[in-house]
């Protein structure tokens, strides 16, 4: 199975690939969602976890022009966020993100999470 | 656990680089850009520092950088007005959060309630919102340990995982709350609605979910579903009734099954089984929904669009995309020249520009060893040697008769040298890592001295060597000390002169052929000559009868011990700073030239190398072997014949140079070889070792300039007094680096010489 992380934090992405990887994910790694949109043209992965604040593109815009290209509907999204507001989360699934992850996130939960996304 | 310390390592990595930039960014709003671009990006730091932190338990840190990050958020939207007094604070709250950083690296511990002032601020300026200030802060103490998880698609090889965990693990998913003993039954009754699907989810992985609380019978309820003649693919049709049968599911815990489709579905969950109904509609059990699934969701349409339209969908894309490109600001050439050639006037353009834009804007990265690079550089000087000892061999003869080969060596050559660069360029960085932190050093330097002071940066986007930009920053804040503090005059005297209050300082970047300047000038009084020649000659520094010019004069400022300080300011005149900077900057290869203009102001410039791994030497010949003596280092070249020579009670030699004594190393003798060269026909190098001291090496011949590839020779061979090191010339000899530093050291242990 493919996850494509997205999150400007290096930190981040690392403590992402260390667990997915433990897991037996395949790893693909994007620092913003203009990166991870240009991740998306080329491959393709089972499920995205991205970050919300991020510089060039945030994470809203992100998910909402992965929905709009149209080929991704099926593309199960993770907020990746430590914003427990209930707006932010809102807005990401506003734009079409599937559900959300808590940072700082526990390596159970990371998975436990994806698997209730994906197939 | 040694894969938690590379995370920490990875992320003090990135505070520092996140540190860098809130001071860019905050140069920049003081000077009254307060744009959103940079507030969000100053937000984006704090943020990102917090949510690492977070990760490792550093909870004084993130509990300071979530008071702080909630002030921002206040900024960054308009509740709290980003006023002076705000900004001061926001600046001593980098601060702060860098010295949190600084005690969570290093494991110290910072005094009780240090911060707590600042927090006290931020919580005063955000209170009354009741959004984000009565955000609970997450628990931040996890042990970060990596588990193996049995998961789909991961079956092939079982064996990697020693405990496979159930799925079942999804049970504590989401910090659910304790689950209340309940015996019996619920009923759930779910209707998805198209948003769902739009989302990516999928009632089919709901249903598996719900099945870990317990027994569950899944009837779908299809009564809505059209004929197919009405049927719309993106349609939603159906409608699912659950019984869950468990002792101990709560309706919290069955209701946080469904929390990522909440508002996408019309959710009922009520007590008691629901009642059964005919036979056939419990067929549509859970094992039969992946062939619904498949029907009733997009992947069937999905795919078929993948096959038919993804150029056109991407193109479409890539279009929408191409406003946000647009946006960002072309990288422009600055133009250095222009500003150069008007040094007096601070008129240049400022080309500061958002760091994080130029940084990231549609560039792609990774990140390598340095050692990596380096191995590459060196395989590329290598080459580079390679290709030179080829082209060398090519005589007269040879290229009349292999016109192809020489056709060759020609794109050889250019190949090589484009290689070159290419590589010298991965080491490179914009010296902007550098100016960045120079903004603050002159506020503080303008609040301590009471003067107004302005900084320029020009040409901060100029790269160089990697090695090279990191011991920058001591010299450049010595000479900016010094600028602030001598250049610049108090703003009377300024005033009496006829100039504007306040003075500038410029500092700026430009690429000369294979050098970098670095130049620092202010707009101040200048040189006081007088005094600096007075001093001089008081110290010892300058002989009585010695005449200096007025370039010799300014150049003094750089002797070791020389300051002319009338007052000891806590700045810079301790007596210690110029001369520091220019064996800072001899060691990397460079040198350091003042110019200045009474009562107009001076310049310093730094001339840099673009690399370390190249040197510039002069080829010289000792005992009919080749040596090089690095060219920075080398002040003239004298013939013997003219040379006076003095010999010293100690047996040593010593030379007159401008009524200056020197000592005198006789390479042939020091290396213990015998050279047959007539003492008339050798030859003089003057080289200047660190703090100035001079050192004349007298060699059999000087061949000439040239750039060499630096090859150690502790790595290979062993250390050896004297020399610094080796090279391979392009005839393919070997020849070795002179070390004067060294020589000058050991000078007095072989004092035999003879000329």
């Amino acid at each position: 199975m493919r996850v494509l992380t997205v999150d400007d934090s290096r930190t981040i992405l690392a403590m992402l690939h260390h667990t997915l990887s433990n897991a037996g994910f395949e790893v693909l790694q994007a620092e913003d969602g203009q990166q991870g949109l240009d991740v998306l043209k080329n491959e393709s992965v089972d499920v995205v976890i991205t970050d919300i604040n991020m510089p060039v593109m945030d994470g809203i815009e992100f998910i909402k022009q992965v929905r709009a290209s149209g080929v991704h509907n099926a593309l199960p999204i993770l907020i990746l966020t430590t914003e427990t507001s209930q707006d932010k989360r809102d807005q990401g699934r506003a734009a079409g993100g599937t559900g959300w992850i808590v940072k700082p996130f526990d390596p159970e939960k990371l998975i436990s999470v994806i698997h209730r996304v994906v197939h | 656990m040694s894969d938690l310390d590379d995370f920490k390592a990875t992320y003090f990595d990135e505070c520092s680089e996140l540190l860098l930039e809130l001071e860019e960014q905050f140069a920049a709003i003081e000077e009254g850009d307060r744009s959103s671009d940079r507030l969000n990006a100053v937000f984006r730091a704090i943020h990102s520092i917090k949510g690492g932190g977070g990760a490792f338990g550093f909870q004084a840190l993130v509990a300071f950088a979530h008071a702080y990050e909630t002030l921002l958020d206040h900024v960054r939207d308009g509740r709290v007005e980003l006023s002076d007094s705000v900004a001061v604070l926001c600046i001593r709250a980098n601060d702060i959060v860098a010295d949190f950083v600084a005690a969570a690296k290093d494991g110290t511990a910072l005094e009780a309630g240090y911060g707590d002032h600042e927090k006290q601020q931020f919580d005063a300026l955000t209170s009354g919102d009741p959004d984000m200030a009565g955000e609970p802060l997450e628990e931040f103490d996890i042990d970060f340990v990596p588990v193996m998880v049995n998961i789909a698609g991961a079956e092939d090889d079982p064996s990697e995982f020693a405990e496979p965990l159930d799925i079942a693990i999804i049970d504590d998913a989401f910090e659910a709350p304790p689950l209340l003993p309940e015996m019996g039954a619920w009923t759930i009754r779910f209707t998805p609605h198209s948003e769902l699907y739009a989302r990516a989810n999928d009632p089919l992985l709901l249903f598996r979910e719900l099945a870990t609380l317990g027994e569950t019978n899944v009837r779908a309820i299809i009564d809505e579903v059209p004929p197919l003649n009405d049927f719309e693919p993106f349609g939603v049709y159906c409608s699912w009734e659950i019984t869950l049968r468990s002792e101990t599911a709560s309706e919290a815990a069955i209701a946080e099954v469904f929390e990522f489709v909440e508002g996408n579905c019309d959710l009922e969950i009520v007590r008691g089984a629901a009642p059964v109904v005919e036979e056939e509609a419990l067929d549509a059990e859970i094992e039969a929904m992946p062939s619904f699934a498949e029907f009733a969701a997009e992947p069937a349409i999905a795919e078929e669009e993948l096959e038919l339209a993804p150029v056109l969908s991407f193109a479409e894309l890539a279009d929408s995309m191409k406003p946000v490109l647009k946006a960002a600001p072309p990288v422009m050439p600055t133009p250095l020249k222009q500003a150069a050639a008007e040094h007096h006037e601070f008129e240049g353009e400022n080309d500061r520009r958002s760091g994080v834009e130029d940084r990231r804007n549609g560039v792609q990265s990774i990140r390598v060893d340095l050692d990596k690079i380096d191995r590459v550089v060196n395989m590329v000087g290598e080459l580079v040697i390679t290709q030179s000892m080829l082209t060398q061999q090519m005589d007269e003869t040879l290229r009349a008769r292999y016109q192809e080969l020489v056709r060759g060596l020609e794109v050889l050559a250019q190949t090589t040298r484009g290689l070159q660069d290419s590589v010298m360029s991965i080491r490179a960085q914009p010296v902007k890592t550098v100016f960045s932190r120079m903004p603050r050093l002159v506020r503080e330097l303008a609040t301590k001295t009471g003067k107004k002071i302005r900084l320029e940066t020009i040409g901060e986007n100029t790269e160089i060597d990697k090695t090279i930009i990191e011991q920058l920053s001591d010299p450049l804040t010595h000479m900016i000390r010094n600028s602030a503090d001598h250049g610049i005059e108090s703003p009377e005297k300024r005033l009496a002169a006829g100039k504007t209050e306040g003075g500038a300082i410029r500092l700026s970047a430009e690429q000369a052929g294979g050098n970098i300047l670095i130049a620092v000038e202010d707009d101040g009084g200048g040189i006081n000559r007088e005094r600096v020649l007075q001093v001089a000659r008081d110290r010892g520094v300058v002989g009585p009868e010695q005449t200096l010019s007025d370039d010799q004069i300014d150049q003094l400022i750089f002797a070791p011990g020389f300051s002319t300080a009338e007052a000891i300011s806590d700045i810079s005149g301790r007596g210690v700073g110029m001369d520091v900077v220019l064996s800072n900057i001899k060691k990397i290869g460079g040198s350091v030239h003042v110019k200045s203009w009474p009562g107009k102001g001076t310049r310093m410039t730094l001339r840099l190398p673009l690399t370390l791994a190249v040197l510039d030497v002069m080829l010289v010949k000792v005992a009919g072997s080749p040596y090089v003596i690095p060219l920075s280092s080398i002040v003239e070249t004298i013939q013997c014949a003219r040379a006076k020579f003095s010999r010293m009670p100690t047996g040593g030699q010593v030379l007159q140079v401008r009524g200056e004594y020197v000592q005198v190393v006789d390479l042939a003798s020091r290396f213990a070889m015998t050279t047959d060269v007539e003492r008339d026909n050798r030859f003089v190098v003057l080289c200047e070792a660190e703090g100035g001291v001079k050192v004349a090496l007298i060699v059999d011949d000087i061949i000439g300039q040239q750039q060499v590839v630096i090859k150690s020779l502790e790595e290979n061979f062993q250390s050896i007094e004297g020399i610094a090191g080796g090279t391979i010339l392009g005839d393919g000899n070997v020849a070795l680096i002179v070390d004067v530093q060294g020589l000058k050291s050991s000078q007095t242990s072989h004092h035999k010489s003879a000329a």
